[in-house]
C-alpha cells in the first residue's frame, strides 16, 4: 500500500519516465541523485567575489570550465583554450579558443566571456580577491572572437597554472549583467551541471547540462553527465555528517581523521586520499624578536621537532612529513634538495647547537645572559594545530625550551601577526603553485618582519618571472635550497584531506587541483 | 494596563541602546574586522590592498567606533539595519527567514517543553513518593544536567541511525521533530520540577482540603482547583526559559542544519560581520525582552494579586 505522500511521489516519477521516453531516450525511471555535504553555505557561487574553498569546490567540480586544467603531472593542458603563445619578453600570453562551447544559458562562450572575466576583476569596483592573484596582468584584448591577448605589466610566471583553478571559470557574461546583485545566487557556466535552485540555509541543487560538451581528454566521460541531480546540503557539524553517511543521506564528505575512523573498517564505504595535496604546515619565526633573529637559534629549533609524532597526533598519519618549504603536491617541488638541506629530527643536535650557541640548560630550563628560554608559539584553534601544538611543546620541553601556547580562530590569529609580538606561529597553506613561496616568504614576507635576503629574494623573484618551464623550475630548487638555509620556516608536514565516499558512488576521483570530475559520478543501482 | 505596557516597550529604548553601545565597544576591540577577515588567509591579501580599502571606506570600517556607533543608530532608526559584508547584500534579507525558523524551533520546543514538564510534574507531585515520583525526578535530573549538543547527537543516533525512524538531513515537516525534541526535552525538565514542588504546595492549601470536603473527585481536585494556582510559577519559569531556549537555539541549530538565526550568529561572529551580529543581538534581546513583557502580564492577569506598577 502506499500513501499519499509516497502515491504523489510515484506518480510524479512515472511521469518524469513518460517525460524522458517521450523524447526517445531511455532511461530508467529512477532520477540518477547524489547528495554531498557543504561544510558552511556559500556567500555566493560567483568567483569574481568569493574564493573560499567551498565556493571554488562547487564551481570547479560542477559549474564553470576554465582555459586550462592540469593534467596528472601537474603540467596546464588546453580546456577551453585551443593552444597559447608567449611573446619573446614574456609581457604577452596570447589564448586561441576552442569553438562550439555554449553557456547554460545558450549564450556562446568566446572571447568576449574571457575578456569580461578579467575585465571585472581587474575593475577596482569589484573589490575582487582575485585581483591580487593575477598580479601585474594590465589588460584583455580581443583581436577576433576565438583570440584572448593577455599583456602583463612585467612577466608572470604563474599565470598558466593559475587558470586552472576555478577562480578563472567563465560566467556568463549575459547572465551576471542581466542579474545584477542576483548573479552569486543564480551561477551560468559552461559545466556538465547547471544551477537549478537555493534553499537558503539548507541546500544547493544542480542539474545535468543537456548540452554538455566535454573538452577534458582526461575525463572518463565524454559524453553528458550520468547524474540528473546533484544536491549539496549544508550540514556543519562533522558528526551529524557521519550520521547522514550512516544512513545513505550522503553519498559522499570530506572528513577529518576522526570522522574517517567509522568507516575504515566498514566495506559499504571507501575513503579516499589526496595524495597530491598541496597544503604544507610549518612553523615560523619573528625575525624581529630575539633570539629568532638568529640563524643558529632557529636552526637549533629545526632539530628538535619529531614530524612523525606531529602527523600522528594532527591527522592520524595521514600525510607525509616535510623537510622542504614546498609542499610535495606542487610542481617544483625538489626532495633532494629537501633531504640534503632539511632538518630531520635530531634531539641530540638540538642540544648541541644550543649548547654551542651559549643556552645553558638548568633545572630543565635554558637561559642565555640571565633570559630564560620561555617562548609563546601562536595558531589558528583548530582539532590538528592544537594536537600538533601539543607536540610540539612536548618536543621542545625535552630540550629545555618552555613554550605556552595559544590558539584564536583564523580572523583574529592571521591579522594578529602583523602585530610583532609574538615569537613563533603554527600555520598551514594550500596553493597550487610555487609562487606561494614568494608569496609568504620572499622580504618583507606575509606578515610583514622579513629581513632582506638575496639568495632568496633573487631565486623567488626568478621563478615568477620566468615563463620559461625548465629556467623556471631551477629558479624554484634554488629558493628552496636558500630557504632551509636561512632556516626561514620549519616545514613540517603535508595532510592528505580525506573523502568517505559510498561504495554506491562511482567514478569519484580528483583531478591534480583536487576539483572533481563532475561528469563522470554515477549512482550504481542497488 | 495601557500606560503600563507603554511604559515597559519605552523602556526597551534604554536598554537597545546600551545593548549597541556595549556591542560597539567590543567591536572596537576585536583586531579584526569583516573586510579584512574575508581577505586574510587568501594569497592576494597583499596585492588586495586597494580592493581592501575600497571595501572599507563603503561599510565606514576606516571611521573610528563612535562615529560608526552614530552612522549606525541613524540607518537604524530609518529601518536600515546595514549590508552583510560578506554576503554583499542586506542583513534583513538574510535574516528574515531565519528568525521565522528560529521562533518555529523556540515554539514547538516551548510546547514539547511544557506537554512533558507539566504531565510529569503533576503525575509526581499528585503520586507523590511514588515509582513515578522518583523516575520524573531522576529522569528530570539527568534533563537538567544534559548538555545540549550532547543530546542532540545522541537523539541523531538512536532516532535516524539505529531506528532509522527520521532522516538526519532535514526534510519537509519532520525535520523540526528531532531539533524541537533536544530542546523542549531539555528544557522539560526543570518545568516538571517547578510545577511538582508548586503542585505540592497548593495541594496542601486549606481551599483544597475544603473542596476535598465538598465531595470533589480527585481529578476535579487536581485540574480546576489546584492547577490554575500551581501554573502561575510555572509561569515565570518559562518566560526565563525562553531565553534559554534562544540561546540553546544556537548549538541544536548547528547539529541539526536547522537554518536559524543561532547558525547565522555563529558564522557572523567567525566572520566578523558586525552588521549581521549586531542585527542578530539587536533581534535576539528585543524578542527576549518582549517575551518577559507578555509573561508578566499574563501574571497579573492570572493572579488578580499581582498588579502591574512600574
Amino acid at each position: 500500500m502506499l500513501n499519499r505522500r509516497q502515491f504523489t511521489l510515484a506518480s510524479a516519477l512515472s511521469m518524469g519516465a513518460i517525460a524522458v521516453s517521450g523524447t526517445g531516450v531511455v532511461r530508467a525511471a529512477t532520477p540518477q541523485v547524489a547528495r554531498f555535504r557543504l561544510p558552511i553555505e556559500p556567500e555566493g557561487l560567483y568567483n569574481v567575489q568569493s574564493i573560499s574553498a567551498v565556493v571554488s569546490g562547487v564551481l570547479g567540480n560542477y559549474l564553470l570550465e576554465g582555459l586550462v586544467y592540469l593534467d596528472a603531472a601537474g603540467k596546464a593542458q588546453p580546456w577551453l583554450a585551443q593552444s597559447w603563445q608567449a611573446s619573446e619578453d614574456g609581457k604577452i600570453i596570447t589564448f586561441k579558443l576552442k569553438s562550439g562551447k555554449t553557456f547554460h544559458d545558450g549564450t556562446p562562450f568566446n572571447a568576449e566571456s574571457v575578456k569580461f572575466l578579467f575585465d571585472t576583476i581587474l575593475d577596482p569596483k569589484s573589490a575582487s580577491p582575485t585581483k591580487g592573484i593575477v598580479g601585474p596582468l594590465s589588460k584583455v584584448e580581443t583581436p577576433d572572437e576565438m583570440t584572448v591577448v593577455f599583456t602583463f605589466s612585467k612577466p608572470f610566471a604563474p599565470f598558466i597554472n593559475l587558470l586552472g583553478q576555478s577562480y578563472f571559470g567563465f560566467n556568463s557574461p549575459t547572465a551576471v549583467k542581466a542579474a545584477g546583485n542576483a548573479y552569486p545566487r543564480h551561477p551560468v557556466g559552461t559545466g556538465p551541471f547547471m544551477f537549478d535552485k537555493w534553499v537558503p540555509g539548507a541546500s544547493i541543487e544542480l542539474v545535468r547540462n543537456p548540452n554538455f560538451k566535454q573538452f577534458r581528454p582526461d575525463a572518463a566521460n565524454q559524453g553528458l553527465a550520468y547524474l540528473d541531480r546533484v544536491i549539496l546540503n549544508v550540514m556543519t557539524e562533522d558528526g551529524v555528517v557521519t550520521s547522514a553517511l550512516l544512513t545513505e543521506e550522503l553519498d559522499a564528505a570530506l572528513l577529518t581523521a576522526d570522522g574517517v575512523a567509522p568507516f575504515q573498517s566498514d566495506d559499504r564505504y571507501t575513503i579516499i586520499n589526496d595524495q597530491n595535496a598541496k597544503n604544507l604546515m610549518f612553523m615560523e619565526f619573528n625575525y624581529k624578536k630575539a633570539p629568532f633573529g638568529e640563524k643558529a637559534f632557529r636552526e637549533a629549533i629545526s632539530y628538535a621537532i619529531d614530524r612523525e609524532a606531529v602527523l600522528a597526533a594532527a591527522f592520524g598519519g595521514n600525510g607525509k612529513i616535510a623537510l622542504g618549504p614546498l609542499s610535495r603536491g606542487i610542481p617544483g617541488y625538489d626532495d633532494a634538495v629537501a633531504q640534503k638541506y632539511g632538518t630531520p629530527y635530531d634531539q641530540k643536535k638540538a642540544k648541541q647547537l644550543f649548547d654551542a650557541a651559549g643556552w645553558v640548560l638548568k633545572d630543565g630550563v635554558r637561559t642565555k645572559d640571565g633570559q630564560p628560554a620561555k617562548f609563546t608559539i601562536r595558531s589558528y584553534a583548530s582539532s590538528s594545530t592544537e594536537r600538533a601544538l601539543a607536540v610540539i611543546q612536548a618536543n621542545l620541553a625535552d630540550i629545555g625550551i618552555v613554550v605556552e601556547v595559544g590558539t584564536a580562530d583564523w580572523g583574529t590569529f592571521y591579522p594578529g601577526l602583523l602585530k610583532p609580538d609574538w615569537d613563533m606561529d603554527l600555520n598551514r597553506w594550500t596553493w597550487s603553485d610555487p609562487s606561494v613561496m614568494s608569496q609568504l616568504f620572499r622580504s618583507p614576507g606575509h606578515r610583514q618582519l622579513l629581513p632582506a635576503n638575496d639568495a632568496i629574494d633573487n631565486a623567488l623573484d626568478g621563478a615568477d618571472t620566468a615563463l620559461d618551464t625548465s629556467k623556471r623550475l631551477a629558479f624554484v630548487s634554488e629558493a628552496q635550497k636558500a630557504l632551509l638555509e636561512d632556516r626561514r620556516i620549519l616545514p613540517l608536514l603535508t595532510d592528505w584531506p580525506m573523502t568517505v565516499t559510498r561504495k554506491a558512488l562511482q567514478g569519484y576521483r580528483v583531478d591534480y587541483l583536487g576539483y572533481v570530475y563532475g561528469a563522470d559520478l554515477k549512482i550504481a543501482s542497488a | 494596563m495601557t500606560q503600563y505596557v507603554a511604559k515597559r516597550l519605552l523602556l526597551l529604548i534604554p536598554v537597545v541602546i546600551g545593548i549597541l553601545l556595549i556591542t560597539f565597544l567590543m567591536k572596537a576591540l576585536i583586531p579584526t574586522d569583516a573586510v579584512t577577515a574575508m581577505y586574510s588567509g587568501q594569497l592576494s591579501e597583499k596585492d588586495a590592498a586597494e580592493a581592501i580599502a575600497t571595501l572599507r571606506a563603503k561599510y565606514h570600517l576606516d571611521l573610528p567606533w563612535y562615529q560608526q556607533f552614530f552612522i549606525y543608530v541613524r540607518d537604524l532608526l530609518q529601518g536600515d539595519f546595514g549590508d552583510s559584508i560578506r554576503l554583499r547584500k542586506p542583513v534583513m534579507e538574510e535574516l528574515g527567514y531565519r528568525y521565522v525558523n528560529t521562533i518555529i524551533l523556540t515554539l514547538a520546543s516551548l510546547g514539547i517543553a511544557l506537554v512533558v514538564g507539566l504531565t510529569a510534574g503533576i503525575l509526581a507531585a499528585v503520586k507523590r513518593n511514588s515509582w513515578l515520583d522518583v523516575t520524573a525526578t531522576t529522569v528530570g535530573l539527568f534533563g537538567i544536567s544534559m548538555p545540549a549538543f550532547f543530546f542532540g547527537l545522541l537523539l541523531i543516533l538512536v532516532f535516524a541511525v539505529w531506528l532509522r525512524w527520521l532522516p538526519v538531513v532535514p526534510k519537509g515537516n519532520l525535520a523540526l521533530l528531532l531539533p524541537a525534541l533536544a530542546l523542549g526535552l531539555i528544557e522539560a525538565a526543570p518545568i516538571s520540577q517547578v510545577a511538582r514542588t508548586s503542585m505540592i504546595d497548593v495541594l496542601s492549601r486549606d481551599y483544597i482540603q475544603a473542596a476535598r470536603a465538598r465531595g470533589a473527585s480527585e481529578l476535579e481536585l487536581v485540574v480546576r482547583h489546584a492547577l490554575p494556582n500551581a501554573l502561575i510559577v510555572v509561569l515565570t519559569l518559562v518566560g526565563l526559559q525562553i531565553g534559554n531556549l534562544l540561546g540553546g537555539a544556537f548549538i541544536i541549530e548547528s547539529i541539526f542544519s536547522w537554518h536559524g538565526i543561532g547558525e547565522l550568529a555563529v558564522n557572523a561572529i567567525q566572520w566578523r560581520d558586525f552588521a549581521l551580529t549586531q542585527a542578530i543581538i539587536l533581534i535576539s534581546a528585543a524578542t527576549y525582552l518582549v517575551v518577559n513583557l507578555v509573561a508578566d502580564i499574563l501574571y497579573a492577569w492570572l493572579d488578580p494579586r499581582v498588579e502591574l506598577s512600574t
